[in-house]
């Protein structure tokens, strides 16, 4: 029996499995016995142990190029190393469906391992919908896109990996978006689950709220793992161009952002709106939309999904899905009634709903823009395609508002909030973001400068504020010192503060994103040996190019030294590859990285003949792209800090 | 309550809404082979638009001092000349197929902003 067999079997075995789960849950749900919970459990384990089995013979078909099986010999070759032929796995579409199929098995079986963490009441139905879940993922990778299929003929060597795919980021950023989604699954499953057994909202918020926080931050670091990809890797000097790919993983992004301060009010509040729901579903669906959404978009051809074949029926399953959920929930509107409690618009909550009506709308606007030209192909025939030009346009305000309200949120109580409670530090955030202001205005940066200058240093200095009110009065009640008082609050509310990290990193990424946008300087020209350029303040000296071989490619690697204002301030060694495999050159960029702005240079062409050194550069000064990755660094660290908050069965949580 | 929701929901969606459609018109452009934009020729002289099609077999030609491309790409049997300026693509090679956007202006030339490669089949085996 060769490894197609064993895979293909498991596989076969995993669906046998599901089904069985999903009808036994089922049963479970309905009748409440204890039996068929127990049975329902192991056989939702046995799931997740036969799904390892098949994706453990995929990988070791991968390690050990085994050449037999399609997806083996169409992704690697004999000379890529270990590493990346482990993530060649999800290069390809088949092997993308495994993974995260993978990760949904793993996930249930966690939660039908966990005894005491959900009620029997709603455990059942839970793991009926992740059964059900599981099919269809099964299902996929069976009939649609066969991850076991063998080559008809032996193949003597593998057709290598996209050299593009051979970066670090590349090992990490799709397991992270799989990650997501699956955890996304497991919130859809909760919410389903809870709207068909009357679970109250309170008990719900308490279930979901890890997962939530969990598929929010895989998801954020996921996309911010992909632009760093994207802008190490690609040559062009940017992170994100608005490709419906991008735009894909976005939009569940912002979604489930929407639904993670939804349940936070709601933590609160302590019950569960129809809005959070409606996210919760909508999160799920977006996340099946994507292999949908990037299927044939030819500007993309870096993702699994890539011109894949997977047929219109995954839009009907989302319809269908999201049609009886929508359903549901309508059904069990009364269920809701007695949760409506009253604030103000000028309070945390008020305020918490208008950002998610923003976050709401923001994603119905990149959903327009990136189905828009394949809506007008089907229904007009002509076709269309939409710049990165609107999405620019339409995004950027919209971002900068919602970043002016993380500065508002903090000053705001629950409920209801007197314009004396917050005045004194509305003004003194007001008046220290004036000071910026005018530092910006006699330093003199560009207009940009000083709208995000002025939009982004309010919220900042309003959770600064907020931070030290805090640490002040522990520091006075019960003499710690500050540092001990902050960490000591940031102990005592974790969800609170980790929110704050969490939105100062989000301003640090508007910050990137905004000095980039607006102040890039950019040159290109062809050099010869001993010439230089100038690209913003500085020189670059093109000083040699280097030749080596491999068994793989032919590298070139220029020697640019770069100076400022006559002062040398260090080399950059940029390459370009000659790839034989795909008789194609690829570049590999060199940055030169500070707080203050990124030196990147590519070498956009070279002639590979020892004779001819002349090259073509390509030299970009990006300003405070560093922020964006450190953003990033902030967003995991609040991140954890929530996330290790376990809130406590039947607790009340109270703030203030 | 929930009145002030609609309320206050309805104004911002209608603030979007005019961003939308303030955005929309410069950004979109129509997609065409190469038979359509001479099909419908002075027309489009100006417009911005995207044309894919297949590169000539001996028609690149780059000068790698002054940075800039010329080829010639071809669909349905008629060709139009390709005029770029910057970086050549790596990948750019007779027979592949091509998406440039751009001006199509009055000497019927066609000049590229940006040259899209739809990837060579090697990259996802055709099926």
């Amino acid at each position: 029996m060769g490894t197609a067999e064993i895979g293909q079997g498991a596989i076969i075995l995993a669906f046998l499995a599901a089904l069985v789960s999903a009808v036994v849950a089922g049963i479970g749900a309905r009748t409440g016995s204890r039996r068929f919970i127990s049975i329902t459990r192991i056989s939702v384990i046995s799931i997740a142990v036969l799904y390892s089995l098949a994706l453990a013979t995929a990988v070791f078909a991968f390690l050990t190029r085994d050449y037999s099986l399609k997806i083996v010999s169409e992704h690697v070759d004999s000379s890529l190393p270990a590493a990346y032929a482990l993530s060649a796995l999800y290069a390809d579409k088949g092997g993308s469906v495994l993974l995260w199929g993978w990760l949904i098995s793993l996930f249930s079986a966690l939660i039908a391992s966990r005894k005491h963490e959900y009620d029997n009441s709603i455990l059942p139905c839970m793991l009926c919908v992740l059964a059900a879940i599981q099919l269809f993922f099964l299902a996929m990778v069976t009939f649609v896109v066969n991850v076991f299929e063998k080559n008809p003929a032996p193949v003597a060597e593998g057709v290598g990996l996209n050299p593009l795919l051979q970066n670090v980021a590349m090992l990490i950023h799709p397991p992270m978006l799989y990650l997501s989604f699956a955890a996304v699954s497991v919130v859809f499953a909760i919410v389903i689950a809870a709207l068909i057994t009357h679970t109250p909202g309170a008990q719900c918020v308490r279930w979901v709220r890890r997962w939530a926080l969990f598929g929010w931050c895989t998801l954020g670091l996921g996309n911010l793992i992909g632009m760093w990809w994207s802008y190490n890797e690609l040559g062009w000097g940017g992170y994100w161009a608005w490709d419906p790919v991008e735009n894909a993983g976005l939009m569940p992004w912002l979604l489930i952002t929407a639904f993670v301060h939804s349940i936070s009010v709601q933590r609160q509040r302590n019950h569960l709106q129809r809005w959070s729901l409606v996210l919760a579903i909508l999160t799920f669906e977006f996340t099946l939309l994507i292999p949908f959404i990037t299927h044939g978009g030819i500007e993309s051809p870096l993702h699994g999904f890539y011109g894949s074949h997977f047929p219109p029926y995954i839009l009907a399953v989302i319809l269908v899905t999201l049609a009886g959920s929508l359903g549901l929930l309508y059904m069990r509107r009364k269920d809701f009634q007695k949760d409506e409690r009253s604030f103000t618009l000028i309070s945390r909550e008020g305020a918490s709903e208008v950002t998610n009506i923003i976050l709401v709308l923001l994603t119905a606007v990149i959903l327009f823009g990136t189905v828009l030209p394949r809506v007008v192909e089907l229904f007009g025939g002509t076709q269309i395609a939409i710049d990165r030009s609107f999405f620019d346009r339409v995004a950027g305000p919209i971002m900068l508002l919602l970043v002016f309200f993380m500065g508002v949120c903090p000053l705001l109580g629950w409920a209801k909030t007197s314009w004396q409670s917050v005045r004194s530090n509305f003004v003194f955030s007001l008046l220290a973001t004036l000071l910026v202001v005018v530092i910006i205005l006699i330093v003199g940066g560009g207009k940009w400068y000083l709208i995000s200058a002025a939009v982004c240093s309010f919220p900042v200095f309003t959770i600064l504020l907020e931070w030290f009110r805090r640490a002040k009065a522990r520091h006075q009640d019960r003499k710690e010192n500050y540092l001990r008082a902050s960490l000591a609050m940031l102990n005592s509310n974790r969800p609170r503060y980790g929110g704050f990290l969490v939105h100062i990193g989000i301003i640090l990424i508007t910050l990137g994103i905004i000095a980039s946008s607006f102040y890039s300087a950019e040159n290109m020209v062809s050099l010869d040996v001993g010439q230089s350029m100038k690209v913003g303040e500085y020189d670059l000296a093109y000083d040699e190019l280097i030749l080596k071989g491999s068994q793989t490619k032919v590298s070139a690697v220029a020697t640019v030294s770069m100076s400022r204002q006559g002062r040398h301030i260090g080399n950059l060694y940029p390459e370009n590859n000659y790839w034989f495999s795909y008789m194609d050159t690829f570049a590999e960029v060199a940055v030169r990285t500070t707080p203050a702005e990124d030196v990147f240079v590519s070498l956009v062409w070279t002639s590979f003949d020892q004779q001819n050194k002349s090259v073509t550069i390509r030299a970009m000064i990006n300003p405070l792209v560093v922020w964006i990755w450190v953003g990033g660094g902030l967003l995991l660290i609040g991140g954890v800090v929530a996330f290790s908050h376990q809130e406590r069965r039947d607790s009340q949580y109270k703030d203030r | 309550m929930r009145k002030r929701y609609f309320v206050g929901g309805g104004i911002l969606a209608v603030a979007v809404g005019l961003l939308v459609y303030a955005s929309l018109g410069s950004a979109v452009s129509y997609y065409l082979t190469v038979s359509e934009l001479l099909d419908r020729g002075s027309e489009l002289y100006g417009e911005r638009v995207r044309v894919a099609g297949k590169v000539v077999d001996n028609s690149i030609e780059w000068d790698a001092d002054t940075l800039k491309l010329d080829f010639v790409i071809t669909e349905g049997g008629e060709d139009l000349l390709v005029v770029y300026e910057g970086a050549r693509p790596s990948g750019l090679k007779e027979d592949s197929n091509v998406l440039v956007e751009g001006e199509y202006r009055s000497d019927n030339t066609f000049q590229a902003s940006t040259i899209i490669l739809k990837c060579p089949s090697k990259y996802e085996p055709q099926e």
